[in-house]
């Protein structure tokens, strides 16, 4: 039966959690690191995520297909333009005429146009619609469909590089979910066995409060707390070493690699912080629920 | 106050009955001893009574209701009428015998105004005011006892229910703590002992229930402990 707790009740529960903690200082102090080591494999792995994705959100945005059309009447490149824009997850369609793309290969050749020389009476490019998508990851999709259009006759993009970029973040999202997953479950675990001995070295005092009349709750809220505090402070210890080192990369990697667009560290490590922290306190607060579910029968 | 009807308990993964048929009545303000042997079912009708178990079969009746029947609030509220004594007397090594008795009321969420009124109060009653700073390990068995008893009556309850209280004391202290009880229960406390100490219940001759092999063989208004059935 859960009741309400007095605030001098959980006074009680806090200074009996606490002592607990110190009794067993050594379990304390492998819990704490079993966690603080979860949660920093989890931060380094979101970093890497967020930075990966910074990444692919620079090149998502610049990431466009061409497609070139065949020769065709204005009037079938106006429904055609219409067609490309009823495609889902298409952002925006542009048509590029031939002689468009002729200046923008000028300008692209810049002080070599000279190579140009001769095909200025007879451009060769073809007229083509520039179609950009709202998501890297439909670029491929959006290929498909419009390489299906009638006067579309070559579609053309970066499909290597797009390709790589997401599988990698995939990737990096994948083994980040699956290693700390696992993690996770090691820091519930030691946390259930720490709660676990303390449950042992105080069953006399719980047997005793069973018979005197305590409720379940009464028997359980110092072992929450205790677990509740080991999972918290393992995400302070993990937070704080991120911060510092995240802080200390990104000044030195800026400089290493300039092209890459590193997310500031503020207010991603606040974030970060408070979602291992939250974490911290779940892992902490199931570990311990584990080991008072199974072995105070209350 | 307490009825027992045809009650039967058979502990997981046992063959034979710890208790076999019980029906019983403990009127309010009784006095009860359970006699026996070792393995005659004494402690499991005490656990029963305290609704540790339930019975494998039969019924038991608090004030007409049905134990097995009440809910997570009505146990709690059911238990906290009741005061247990033990035999090995189960208590806390690290805390006094002031904090020790004071844990009864803790647990239950007394003030600590009531607290300091209530803990000296029965601690004077079981006459160990004098000794409410001192550990357990300070004390004798008869002493330590006297603590759980006051632990077990802080919190005025109907009924006090203690398995062997007397098991680990020497006589001198077993007669007083029986006294002791006997004291208690002419205060309108209903008492439920189960025991081994023969020359205690003949010398307190109150009603006795004789048990054996899970049965009950004799109940007696005032009985000793040898008296045949």
């Amino acid at each position: 039966m859960f009741t309400m707790v007095k605030p001098r009740t959980f006074g009680y529960f806090f200074q009996s959690a606490g002592s607990s903690l110190v009794r067993n200082s050594w379990m304390t102090l492998a819990s704490i690191g079993t966690v603080a080591v979860a949660l920093l494999v989890l931060g380094v792995f979101m970093l890497l995520a967020v930075n990966i994705g910074a990444m692919a959100a620079q090149v998502e945005a610049q990431v466009e297909l061409t497609a070139y059309l065949a020769d065709i009447s204005s009037q079938q490149r106006s429904q055609l333009e219409a067609e490309l824009k009823a495609i889902p997850g298409v952002a925006e369609v542009t048509f590029v005429s031939r002689e468009e793309a002729w200046q923008k290969l000028l300008e692209w050749y810049g002080d070599n146009r000279h190579f140009l020389a001769g095909w200025e009476d007879d451009n060769p490019l073809r007229e083509a619609f520039v179609v950009r998508a709202e998501s890297a990851f439909r670029v491929g999709e959006i290929a498909a469909a419009v390489a299906r259009l009638r006067g579309v006759e070559e579609v053309i993009y970066g499909r290597e590089i797009v390709e790589q970029l997401l599988s990698i973040t995939r990737a990096v999202r994948g083994v980040g979910i699956g290693l700390t997953a696992g993690l996770a479950l090691a820091a519930m675990f030691i946390i259930a066995n720490t709660i676990r001995i303390t449950v042992f070295a105080r069953r006399r005092e719980i047997s005793i409060m069973r018979y005197v009349g305590a409720t379940a709750w009464f028997v359980r809220w110092p072992f929450i707390i205790e677990g509740l505090v080991l999972g918290l402070i393992g995400a302070v210890v993990a937070s704080s070493v991120l911060a510092w080192g995240y802080y200390f990369a990104v000044r030195s990697l800026a400089a290493a690699i300039p092209f890459w667009p590193f997310v500031a560290p503020w207010p991603l490590l606040q974030s970060l912080a408070l979602a291992l922290l939250c974490l911290g306190a779940l892992i902490g607060v199931v570990g311990s629920g584990m080991s008072v579910r199974r072995y105070l029968d209350v | 106050m307490i009825s027992l009807n045809e009650v039967s308990k058979r502990y997981p993964g046992s063959r034979e009955l710890a208790l076999q048929s019980v029906t019983m009545t403990v009127g309010s303000g009784e006095f009860v001893f359970l006699v026996g042997q070792s393995g005659a079912g004494k402690s499991t009708l005490l656990r029963l009574l305290f609704r540790e178990y339930l019975p494998s079969s039969g019924v038991i009746t608090y004030r007409g209701r049905n134990l097995a029947r009440f809910s997570g609030g009505e146990l709690l509220r059911y238990r906290r009428k009741i005061g247990m004594v033990f035999q090995d007397f189960r208590l806390l090594k690290q805390k006094t015998v002031f904090e020790n008795v004071a844990f009864a009321l803790e647990v239950v969420g007394h003030s600590p105004q009531s607290i300091r009124k209530s803990v000296p109060a029965a601690l004077e009653e079981v006459g160990l005011l004098d000794r409410m700073l001192a550990f357990p390990a300070e004390l004798s068995g008869g002493e330590q006892q006297r603590v759980g008893i006051a632990r077990a009556m802080v919190r005025k309850p109907q009924l006090i229910l203690a398995d062997e209280p007397t098991g680990n004391v020497d006589p001198d202290n077993a007669l007083q703590l029986m006294e002791l009880f006997a004291a208690i229960n002419r205060a309108g406390t209903t008492i439920v002992i189960a025991t081994h100490a023969s020359d205690m219940v003949d010398r307190l001759r109150q009603r006795v229930v004789q048990l054996e092999r899970g049965r009950i063989i004799r109940d007696v208004k005032r009985g000793g402990y040898s008296n045949e059935p």
